[in-house]
Order: structure tokens, then sequence, then C-alpha cells
């Protein structure tokens, strides 16, 4: 194919950027949470990209670890999402606000 | 003991002494007083032994007390014939005023810190006789001065006393800052601040003599001795007891000056030597001129003091260390037989000290009037006295080198004889002018033997031939350079004539002017402007209180605006506003709204990006 | 052929992702998120990488976003009325970065001064020889040799920090005991 790693990478920042607006311009926590994986999502592609045009093996398997940590993180994540929403009953983020300011 | 022991014991008793009674014994004021003047006696009868048995050599000791490099300070001793003369004097007299301070400090409440300070005194005038380096003399050069600053402010529920004794602290620092920058200077060029090794140096090679050096431990010198421009210190320091006069500001502090410019004579060029002669002869002629426009008894004798002072200066001036060394002692014994006296006329008097309002005590007081008739003839020089081979040496010295000088201690000696007839005339004779004359009664016994010892001191102190073997060598050497000049002969009659005429017309005029007994001043009578410019003493210390308040004052002032301004305000404050800033701006990172983190995020990120694309840095 | 494929995937990942974003109901998110995940996946294949397409399918995908609906619909969030609120300044100032940083990746398409390229060269079936780097092949059989030999450390660590995650995630949920 004719497609070359500049296109990969574009591809990738724009996924990137999309997930940073996600970060910043949304208020639900859980929605945070799922364009910060898309941010690590894209990270993934470019890592994979790089590999496969520089001939090696080691992005596939930084990838590899990626996934997996990206998977635990989650896992994680939403239970302290779960217990969070527990104590608050909310999970808009400017309400779980607990300093006062 | 082996010699240096008995050096060092001279050294500590005292020390130990004063500490004892500063420890224990603040409140038994007896038996401060007790071990104080065994403290003295202590001290004579190992000054006797110390120099008994070293046979006219001198006695080294010396330890090393810190290394800063190659830099090294030591502690010794050098116990010369020049120390040892000038020991023995101290010593002795020292001893006398312990004893008679006991009788006079009798009904004092504060008689332990009287003699703590006393004994803290003597240790340190020791300190300086023994020294043999020049860092040495300066350490216990600022003892004997914080010593004088506590006994003259003995009396410090009065203002007078404590006004005075910090004069005295502060004037006496003025000339140490010259001392130490001469120190300094002194160990720049020599290496060394010993005295021997300085004096080994400038004997081989005469071209290291820098007039600096000498001009600059002449500060320290001028300071102590209480020469122009710093004598505006020992008048005022009156305000303490009698014996601490007698003992700091007649006999020992006063003459330390003079003993440190003798042990540093090798140190001298020319050109100084010259300067201090007239600065000698000036103050000599300048106390003598303000003496007559004083009421108190005290100030007399304060200003009799400086103008002996300036003889003994003009001496080492002219070029003969030994003689103003001889001078010092003959001066110490006559003049603190003077002022003993006056202390027990003062004790007598009820604490009266004005000779105005004195009289008639030849009457009540026979053996203090007596004894200080003796001490008054020696002052003027009277032949066979003791002041009288002394002075009569001066006066020659002069006369070999200068005319003027020559002239003006003459008239100085004209104008002692008439302050002190005066002086005599009011207080001694005549009738009492007020209640406490008329009720006054001679000493005790105790006051009294010490005059009477003093007395035969001063009558027999100039008959070099008794003298111990092995004390004024460097007296009897400086005499005979003087009879081995060709104009020796020539100048000594003219000096005898002279000196002899000057105290007698100097007491007869004095008689005739005043009168036996005045009630009022005759010359402030008469010559009402003659009076008052004696009385101004040349406006020194006027000069010197407007300096101080109105210059120095403003300068601290403005220091001290800058301080709080800078330093405080900028500086400390500054750093604490620059903390709290800080704070307050890192605290925008906490706010707990998760987008704020990310905004964070976000700048670091595009920090690093610049980072990364070199934008900045 | 496959240029085309890689268009198509690209614009399917990237609509996705927006939309993802900018759905106000979160379910909806969630499932525009695994089309998202889908698409990288068939670029992952594009990409000749098919071990990790596979494995992107089954974690991210299947995994990861079946337990954030899992959570989505227990939470039973209500629809924020206006997602977007430029309330204050901040959030204005950093969305625009957002948006620069999408502009600049689309401009510096069309531009020039594009890092040198490297030449795809084909990758081979099978591992043929093993040095110490293990080459890049389409077979899983490189990924279990790198994993075993280059990175056996972060293996080992990953297998620690699973258990760890799961550990934490059970004292995270338990059930506060009132005494």
């Amino acid at each position: 194919m004719t497609i070359g790693l500049n296109e990969f990478i574009l591809v990738a920042g724009l996924l990137f950027a999309v997930g940073l607006l996600g970060v910043v311009l949304r208020r639900n926590t859980l929605v945070i949470y799922m364009s910060l994986e898309l941010m690590l999502n894209a990270v993934n592609l470019a890592l994979v990209a790089f590999s496969r045009y520089n001939g090696t093996m080691d992005g596939n398997l930084f990838v590899f670890f990626i996934i997996t940590v990206a998977a635990a993180e989650v896992a994680v994540g939403l239970a302290i999402v779960v217990a969070l929403f527990k104590r608050r009953q909310t999970v808009m983020v400017d309400r779980l606000n607990a300093l006062s300011h | 003991m082996t010699d240096s022991q008995t050096v060092l014991a001279i050294l500590l008793t005292p020390l130990f002494s004063a500490v004892i009674i500063t420890c224990f014994l603040r409140r038994r004021g007896t038996l401060a007083s007790i071990l104080s003047v065994s403290a003295a006696a202590v001290i004579c009868i190992f000054t006797a032994m110390a120099i008994s048995s070293s046979g006219g050599e001198p006695i080294r000791v010396s330890a090393d007390w810190l290394h800063f490099g190659d830099f090294k300070v030591s502690m010794g001793f050098l116990f010369d014939g020049v120390s040892m003369t000038m020991l023995s004097m101290v010593a002795f007299v020292g001893f006398l005023i312990h004893v008679f301070s006991l009788g006079y400090m009798a009904d004092d409440k504060s008689q332990g810190r009287f003699f703590g300070g006393m004994s803290i005194f003597m240790f340190s005038m020791l300190g300086i006789i023994l020294a043999e380096n020049l860092i040495m003399i300066f350490v216990f050069w600022e003892l004997v001065g914080f010593s004088s600053y506590m006994l003259i402010a003995h009396y410090f529920d009065t203002d007078a006393a404590k006004l005075a004794s910090k004069k005295a602290f502060i004037v006496n620092r003025i000339g140490d800052l010259g001392f130490l920058v001469g120190i300094a200077f002194a160990y720049w060029h020599f290496g060394t601040t010993n005295l021997e090794e300085m004096r080994a140096a400038v004997v081989t090679n005469p071209a290291l003599i820098d007039w600096t050096i000498a001009a600059l431990l002449m500060c320290g010198f001028i300071g102590k001795s209480a020469q122009f421009p710093l004598h505006v210190w020992l008048p005022d320091a009156m305000a303490g007891p009698t014996p601490v006069s007698a003992l700091i500001h007649a006999a020992t502090l006063v003459a330390a000056g003079v003993y440190f410019l003798v042990r540093i004579t090798f140190l001298f060029p020319d050109s100084v030597l010259n300067y201090i002669a007239v600065l000698g002869t000036g103050v000599a002629f300048y106390a003598g001129c303000c003496a007559y426009a004083q009421n108190d008894i005290k100030k007399i004798l304060a200003y009799s003091t400086l103008s002996q002072l300036g003889y003994a200066s003009a001496a080492f001036g002219f070029g003969f260390p030994g003689i103003a060394l001889f001078h010092l002692v003959t001066h110490a014994f006559f003049k603190a037989l003077l002022f003993l006296g006056a202390g027990t006329v003062i004790h007598g008097c009820h604490h009266e000290q004005n000779i105005f309002k004195m009289g008639g005590l030849l009457k009540k007081m026979p053996i203090t009037s007596i004894t200080f008739l003796i001490g008054m003839l020696a002052l003027f020089g009277v032949y066979g006295l003791s002041g009288f081979y002394s002075k009569d040496a001066i006066l020659i010295a002069a006369g070999f080198d200068n005319k003027i000088l020559f002239i003006l201690l003459i008239a100085g000696a004209f104008l002692t004889a008439g302050y002190m007839g005066r002086l005599f005339w009011i207080a001694f004779l005549g009738e009492p002018k007020s209640e406490a004359a008329a009720n006054a009664h001679e000493g005790k016994i105790i006051m009294l033997v010490p005059l009477v010892i003093l007395a035969a001191l001063s009558i027999s102190g100039g008959w070099l031939h008794f003298w111990p073997q092995e004390l004024g060598g460097i007296i009897l050497e400086d005499l005979k350079l003087q009879k081995a000049d060709d104009h020796y002969d020539h100048l000594h009659h003219l000096v005898l004539i002279w000196g002899t005429a000057s105290w007698i017309v100097g007491l007869l005029g004095s008689f005739f002017f005043y009168g036996l007994g005045a009630k009022e001043d005759r010359l402030k009578q008469t010559v009402k402007p003659l009076y008052a410019l004696l009385k101004s003493r040349l406006l020194i210390d006027e000069i010197y209180n407007y300096y101080v308040a109105k210059i120095q004052q403003r300068f601290a002032l403005f220091l001290n605006a800058l301080d709080v301004f800078l330093i405080k305000g900028v500086f400390v404050r500054g750093s604490g506003v620059i903390t709290f800033l800080t704070s307050t701006c890192l605290r925008w990172l906490h706010v707990g709204d998760i987008h704020v983190y990310t905004y964070w995020f976000l700048a670091g990120l595009i920090l690093l990006c610049a980072l990364a694309t070199g934008v900045c840095f | 052929m496959l240029d085309l494929l890689f268009y198509i995937f690209s614009v399917v990942t990237l609509v996705a992702a927006v939309l993802m974003v900018l759905l106000p109901n979160a379910v909806n998110g969630a499932m525009c998120m695994i089309v998202s995940f889908l698409g990288t996946a068939a670029l992952f294949v594009l990409l000749e990488s098919y071990f990790l397409a596979v494995i992107q399918v089954l974690v991210y995908a299947g995994a990861v976003m079946v337990l954030f609906l899992f959570i989505i619909m227990l939470l039973d969030v209500d629809k924020e009325g206006g997602i977007i609120e430029y309330k204050n300044k901040l959030m204005t100032g950093a969305s625009f970065v957002g948006f620069a940083l999408f502009a600049m990746m689309v401009y510096s398409l069309f531009t020039g001064g594009h890092l040198p390229e490297p030449n795809l060269l084909p990758v081979p079936e099978n591992p043929i020889e093993f040095g110490q780097d293990v080459p890049l092949t389409t077979s899983s059989k490189s990924f279990g040799y790198s994993l075993f030999t280059k990175y056996m450390l972060p293996f080992q660590v990953t297998g620690f920090l699973l258990l760890s995650a799961m550990i934490g995630v059970i004292v995270v949920s338990k059930k506060q005991e009132d005494s």
C-alpha cells in the first residue's frame, strides 16, 4: 500500500486530540474516562504504525503491555467510580468537588 | 617553685580572688575585702620572690594558644628589667591602695563588687606588664578598660558615674581601634607580634621601622593615657570612688600607655617621636592651665595627672624611654599619695569635694595634711624628693631637643606649683568654710598607714642607688646617656635654677593671689574672661558632644532607617511576601475540580511541545 | 485497494470518536466507542499485526467497553442537559488548545515537511532466525519469543500488576461493615 507512516500518525494524532477535547469538555466522569481510553488507543495506533514501518517487534510488544495495563486500570478505576457514586450519589465532576473554594 | 611558676602565680592570684568574689562573696563585703587585700599582698610577695630569684636575667615563658594556618597566637611572659620595675611599683602601690580602701569603703554597701573589680583590675594590669606579644597586651588592654568601666560606675545610682564610665570606655575604644589596626599591620610587616622577635628584626635591619605601625600603635597609647585629643575621659572618671582614682587613674592604668610605649620603643622612628614630644608638652601645658578653673579637689588632681602624663610622654618623645618609666614610677608614688590624701579629706569632710567649702584642715587632720604636703613637694620637684630626679631628667632631655618645648615644660612646672599651691592654701589652711569642714576628723589608722608609707616613698623614691639592682636598669642607662652629652652640665645647672624657681614662685604667687582659706576663686572674681577661658578647657568636650549628638546620631538614624526599610522590609518581609505569593499561586493547582487538573496537564503538554520543537530554551 | 480501506476505516474511527465526545447520553457514547475500537482494530490489520487486532477486539471492545456499559447502566446517570457549557474562560481556553492541536495536524498533512518515511518492507510469515532482536513477522510466534526473552521482566511485572489490580478492585468495592 502507498499509505505512508505520516498518514497513520495523523490519524493517531487526531484521535488523541478528540480524546483530549472529551476530557476537557465533558462533565460526566465516565465519559471523561472513556475519552482517556480513546487517547490510549491513539497511542497504540501510533506505536503499531512505527513498529510496522521500522521493521521491529518492539512497538507491538509495547502495545501488548499497554492494552494489558489499560484493562487493569479500567477495572480499578470503575470500581472507584462506583464507590464514589455510593458515597456522593453523583458522577458529575463539578458536583463532586469537596474542596471549598 | 620555678621562676616561671612564680610569674604565673603573680598573674593568676588576683584572677582567682576576683572569681571567688564574683561567685560567692558578692554579699559578704568584709570577706571580699579581706580576700582582695590578701591577694594584693601575695602578689607583692611573689613579685619579690620572682625578682630576687631571677638574678637580673629576664624570665621568658611562652605557650601557644591559637593556630590559624600560619598565624600563631601565643600567651607568654617577658619578665625583663622594664617589667620588673613596673611590676614592683604596681604591686606595691596597689597593695597600699587596697589597704586604704579597707578603711575608705568600710561603710559602703557594695564592697563585694568593688573589691571584685579591684582584683580583676590587678589581674588585667599585671597581664599588660608581663605580656610578651602585642596580641596578649591587647587582650589585657581591653580587660583593663573593662575593669575601669566597672569601677568608675561603682556609684551607679548617680548619673555622673554612669555617663563617666561609658565615656571612659568609648574613648578608650576609639584609641584601641588604631591599636588593633596597628597590630594587624605589625604582624603583616614583621610576621610576628612577639616583642623580642620584633626587636631582633629591627636591630638587624633598621629599615624595617615603619612610621605607620608606630603611629597606629600610638593611638592605643593616646586613648589609654589620656593624651590629646582623647583626654576627655580622665576628668570625668573622677566620679568613681577615690581609691579607684588613685589606683587606676593615677598610678597604673594611665601609666599602662606609657609603659606600652617603653616596651615597643624600638619601633619608633624620629618623626613619630617628635610628634609624641610635641603632643606631650602640649597636654602638660594645657592641663596645667585647665586646673586653675576647677573647684573639685579630685578634678584638680586629675588635671595634674594629665599634665604629668604629658611630661612622661614628652620624655619618651625626646628619645629617653627610661626617663619616662622613671617618671611613671615616681609619679605613681606621689600621685597615689595625693589622691589617697584627698580621699581621706573627702571621707573626713563627709563627702564634701569642693575646695572652697573646706578649710583649716591642717589643724583638724594633721597627718593627712603633712603627707599631702610632702606629696605636693614631690610633684613640684623639690630638690632631693623623688619627683625632682625624674622631672629634672625630663627637662634636661627637653633642653637637648627643642628650645620651645623646654620653655613650655618649665612654664608647666610653674603652673603646677601654682594650682597645687592654690589647692593647698584654700583647702588646708585658713578657716573652715562649711559645717562639714568644721567637723572634719582624722582618718582611721588603716587609712593613714598607706599615706605615711607612700610619703616615705615619695621622698626616697628617686634615690636610684637604693633601688634593688635588678630594677631600673633602663633608667640608669638613660641617665648615663644624658650625662655623657656635651651640653649636660650647662643644662643641668639651668634646670636646677629654673626648677627651683618655678616651685617657689608658684607657691608664693598662689599664696599671695588666692590667700589662705579663700571663700571664692579670686581669679574668677578679677579676671573673668581668663577664668572663663580656662574653665572651658578649649571646649573639646562640647565639640565631641556636638559631633556625637548631631552628626553621628543623624548618621546612626539614617542607618537605622536603612535597616528597617531595606533589611527588614525588603529582604525579610519581602521574602515572606514572595513565599506567600508563590503559595497562593500553587494553591490554584489544588482546586478539586477535575477539569482544572486537566487544564494544568494541558499546560504541561504545551510546555513540553514548546521545548521539543525548540520554540523556547 | 488497501489505501481505500485505510481511508474508510480511519474515517469510521474518527467519526465514532467525535460522536462519542459529543453525544449527551453516556450509553450512546459507549456504543460509539466500541465502533471506534473496531475501526482501530481494522487499522491494526492493515498494519499486518493480526495478533494485536484480535487482542484489541477481545480486550478493549469486548471486556473494557462491556465493563463500561455495565457501570453506566448501573449508575443510571441522567442525561446532562447541554453538555458543552462554556462556563468559564479556562474551559474555553483549554478547548481552544485541543482544537488547535486538531487543526495543526490536519494542516501538517497537506503541507510538506514530513518526516523521512521509511519504505514498507514485506513482512515474512514465520520467523527464520532469532538473534538478540526477534524480527517482525505476522505470526504470534514472534510475540511469544520476544515476551519470554527480551521482555521477560515487563511480562512478570505485568503479572503482578494484574494481581494487585484484582485485589484492589475487591478491596475498593467491598461493602463497608457498619459496626
